[in-house]
C-alpha cells in the first residue's frame, strides 16, 4: 500500500508536477499492489546477473564530426543571429 | 495493381518489370488517404514518397546498381529516427521533434532503396498494448475498427495488415511488436537480443527492448532481418552474427525438432478459442514431424510483474532528459524555466507514461528496491536459468502469443491489471534476451489469433524455419477492409 504522501513525493523526486494527485494514487497503487506477487516468488537467494562490457569492447572515446549544420535547425534566428532564452529574471 | 503481395513477390515483379515503384508506391499512397482515416495507422505521411520512388525507377530503367528493397513502401513506428522528419513517440512531448540523424536501421533500409512512406501510431512512449495511450488517439484493428489492434507497434500491425504499406518496423520492450501482430494477422518478429542495433531508437527500456519487423508473412520477416541485423559502433549491445542468411534454408522444415509447450501460457484466464487454436498449432506441429511436450516454466508466474518493475525504473531514467532544457517540449523564448526545479514541459507527457514514471521512482528508491527492483531483478535472472534449462531440452518453445482475443476500444483501458495480463506470455522472450515470433494462425468470429514460437539466443535462423513449417499449414481469410 502506498500513500499519497509517497506518491507525492516520489512525483516531486520525478520532477512531475500532476494537478491532481488523488487521480494518480488509485492507479499506481493499485500497479504497485499487484507487484507483491514478486514476494512469493521464492527468489531471494538468487544471484542478480548484469551483462558486462570489457573496455576493450567499448568504441574509442573520440571525437566524431557532425557533418551537419545543426546550428541551421534552431528555431529563433533575427536576421543572422540566434536568439536565445534569457538566462536570470 | 495487387497491393496485397508479399515483400519478395514485389521484389521479383519490379524486377522483371511488371510494375513500376512509382506506381506502387503511388497506389499505397492513394490507399492510405482511402482508408486511414478509418484506421488511423499513419502519424505522419512522407510527400515525396512518389518522387523517390520515381527516381528509383530512373536508376532501374538505366541499368545503375539498386538495393534489395527496390522502392518498396515500408512503415516505420514513430519512436525510430529518419532525418529531417517527425519522430513523436505518439507524445504531446515531441510533437514538433524533427530528427537530425537516421537510426542505423534506417540507414541500412535506405541504402537498400526502401522508401518510408510514413511514421505510424503508438502507445506514448512505447508503453501500452492497444495503441489506445497514444496522444493522438488510437489505431483500429482493420478486422474490426471497434476493436483495439494491439500494440504498442499498433500502427505498424495496422498498415502492414490493412495493405497500407508491405512491411513496418516496430519496436519490441515486452510484446510490442509480437502483440499487435497477432491482433491483425501479421507476422511480428522480435529477434535476439543484440541482433538489431537500437541507434536511433527512442529509449524507454534499453536493457530488453528490440527493434523488429512486421511483415506479411515469415519469409518477408527472415529478409527485413538480412537487412537490418549486425553489429554497429554506435550500439555497443548489437552483437555480431556474421552476415548470417536468414532465407536461405529456410523451407528446412522441423522434422524431429523438439517443441516446449508451455504450461503457465496456457492456463488459467486463457480464452477458449485461443487455447483450441494453439492445440490446432501443436497437433500440426506434430504432423510436420515435431515432437511436443509440456514444460513447466515457474518464473513466468512473476515475470509480468518482474517485467514492469524493471521497465518502469528504467523508463523513469530514460524520460528524465524531456526537460524543456536538453530535450522534449520546446517552450517560446519567453516562456523558459531555468530557474524552476519542476519543468511544466513535462505536463505534457500523458497520463500512462505519468503513472510509469511515478511507479519508476518508487520502486527502485531506498526502502522499496528490496521489495521490488531488486526482486525484479532475481525473478529475471532465474527465468533466464529456467528458459536455458528448457533450452537444453527443446530447440523451440511454444505458446498462443496473446491468451486473449482482441478487446474493444475502451474496454480495459482502467484496469491496468487485466492489461497487464495480456503480456504474460510475451515478456519472457524481453526479459530473458531470446527471439520470439508472431505467426498468424487461426481466425475466431473475425478476431485474429496469433502463434507464438521461442528460440535461445543466436538461433533466430532455425526459429524462421520452424515459424515458416508452422505457416504453411495456414489458410487465413482476408482482411475485411
Amino acid at each position: 500500500m502506498v500513500t499519497e504522501e509517497e506518491i507525492e513525493h516520489v512525483s516531486k523526486l520525478m520532477r512531475i508536477d500532476v494537478d491532481d494527485h488523488k487521480k494518480y494514487v488509485e492507479k499506481v497503487n493499485m500497479m504497485i499492489s499487484y507487484f507483491d506477487i514478486l514476494d512469493s516468488a521464492g527468489v531471494d537467494s538468487e544471484e542478480i546477473t548484469m551483462p558486462e562490457t570489457s573496455i576493450s569492447n567499448l568504441r574509442k572515446d573520440e571525437y566524431i564530426a557532425y557533418d551537419d549544420k545543426l546550428i541551421e535547425k534552431l528555431n529563433h534566428y533575427k536576421g543572422t543571429y540566434v536568439r536565445a532564452p534569457k538566462m536570470s529574471s | 495493381m495487387n497491393l496485397k503481395i508479399s515483400a519478395l513477390d514485389y521484389i521479383q515483379e519490379v524486377k522483371i518489370g511488371n510494375i513500376s515503384a512509382e506506381d506502387f508506391v503511388a497506389k499505397t499512397i492513394e490507399r492510405i488517404q482511402s482508408v486511414d482515416d478509418k484506421l488511423h495507422a499513419f502519424l505522419s505521411i512522407n510527400d515525396k514518397a512518389v518522387d523517390q520512388a520515381r527516381e528509383i525507377d530512373k536508376r532501374i530503367k538505366s541499368g545503375k546498381k539498386i538495393g534489395n528493397c527496390f522502392g518498396m513502401p515500408i512503415s516505420i513506428k514513430d519512436n525510430i529516427c529518419i532525418k529531417d522528419s517527425k519522430t513523436t513517440c505518439a507524445s504531446k512531448m515531441l510533437e514538433n521533434f524533427i530528427a537530425p540523424y537516421d537510426a542505423t536501421v534506417i540507414t541500412k533500409l535506405k541504402q537498400q532503396d526502401a522508401i518510408f512512406v510514413g511514421k505510424v501510431n503508438m502507445d506514448e512512449f512505447a508503453m501500452g498494448l492497444s495503441t489506445e495511450f497514444s496522444a493522438y488517439g488510437p489505431s483500429k484493428n482493420p478486422w474490426n475498427i471497434e476493436y483495439v489492434p494491439g500494440g504498442s507497434s499498433g500502427g505498424s500491425a495496422v498498415s502492414v495488415s490493412a495493405f497500407e504499406c508491405i512491411a513496418s518496423l516496430g519496436s519490441d520492450t515486452g510484446g510490442s511488436v509480437r502483440n499487435p501482430a497477432s491482433f491483425c494477422s501479421t507476422v511480428g518478429y522480435k529477434p535476439t537480443y543484440g541482433l538489431i542495433s537500437r541507434y536511433g531508437l527512442i529509449s524507454y527500456a534499453n536493457s530488453i527492448e528490440q527493434i523488429g519487423p512486421l511483415t506479411r508473412t515469415v519469409k518477408d520477416s527472415a529478409f527485413m532481418l538480412n537487412l537490418i541485423s549486425g553489429i554497429d559502433s554506435n550500439d555497443n549491445t548489437t552483437v555480431d552474427n556474421k552476415n548470417e542468411d536468414y532465407l536461405s534454408g529456410i523451407e528446412s522444415g522441423i522434422e524431429g525438432k523438439k517443441i516446449g509447450i508451455i504450461k503457465e501460457m496456457i492456463g488459467d484466464g486463457i480464452d477458449p478459442a485461443v487455447l483450441s487454436a494453439t492445440k490446432d498449432a501443436i497437433a500440426k506441429l506434430e504432423g510436420l514431424g515435431a515432437i511436443c511436450e509440456e514444460i513447466s516454466i515457474d518464473m513466468v508466474k512473476y515475470s509480468v510483474a518482474a517485467y514492469y518493475t524493471i521497465t518502469a525504473t528504467e523508463a523513469g531514467s530514460n524520460l528524465a532528459r524531456y526537460d524543456n532544457i536538453r530535450y522534449g517540449y520546446d517552450f517560446p523564448l519567453e516562456g523558459y524555466e531555468f530557474n524552476s526545479y519542476i519543468s511544466k514541459a513535462r505536463r505534457n507527457f500523458g497520463p500512462e507514461v505519468t503513472r510509469r514514471m511515478i511507479i519508476g521512482g518508487f520502486v527502485p528508491s531506498a526502502g522499496h528496491a528490496g521489495k521490488y527492483f531488486l526482486k525484479a531483478l532475481k525473478v529475471k535472472s532465474k527465468l533466464t536459468k529456467e528458459i536455458n534449462e528448457a533450452f537444453k531440452k527443446f530447440d523451440f518453445l511454444i505458446s498462443p502469443t496473446v491468451p486473449i482475443l482482441p478487446f474493444k476500444i475502451g474496454e480495459k483501458i482502467d484496469d491496468p491489471i487485466s492489461l497487464f495480463l495480456v503480456d504474460i506470455n510475451t515478456v519472457t522472450a524481453n526479459l530473458t534476451g531470446k527471439p520470439a515470433i508472431s505467426i498468424p494462425f487461426s481466425n475466431s468470429n473475425g478476431l485474429p489469433i496469433g502463434i507464438q514460437l521461442m528460440a535461445d539466443s543466436m538461433n533466430d535462423k532455425s526459429l524462421l524455419q520452424a515459424a515458416y513449417a508452422l505457416e504453411q499449414t495456414v489458410n487465413l481469410p482476408e482482411v475485411p477492409i
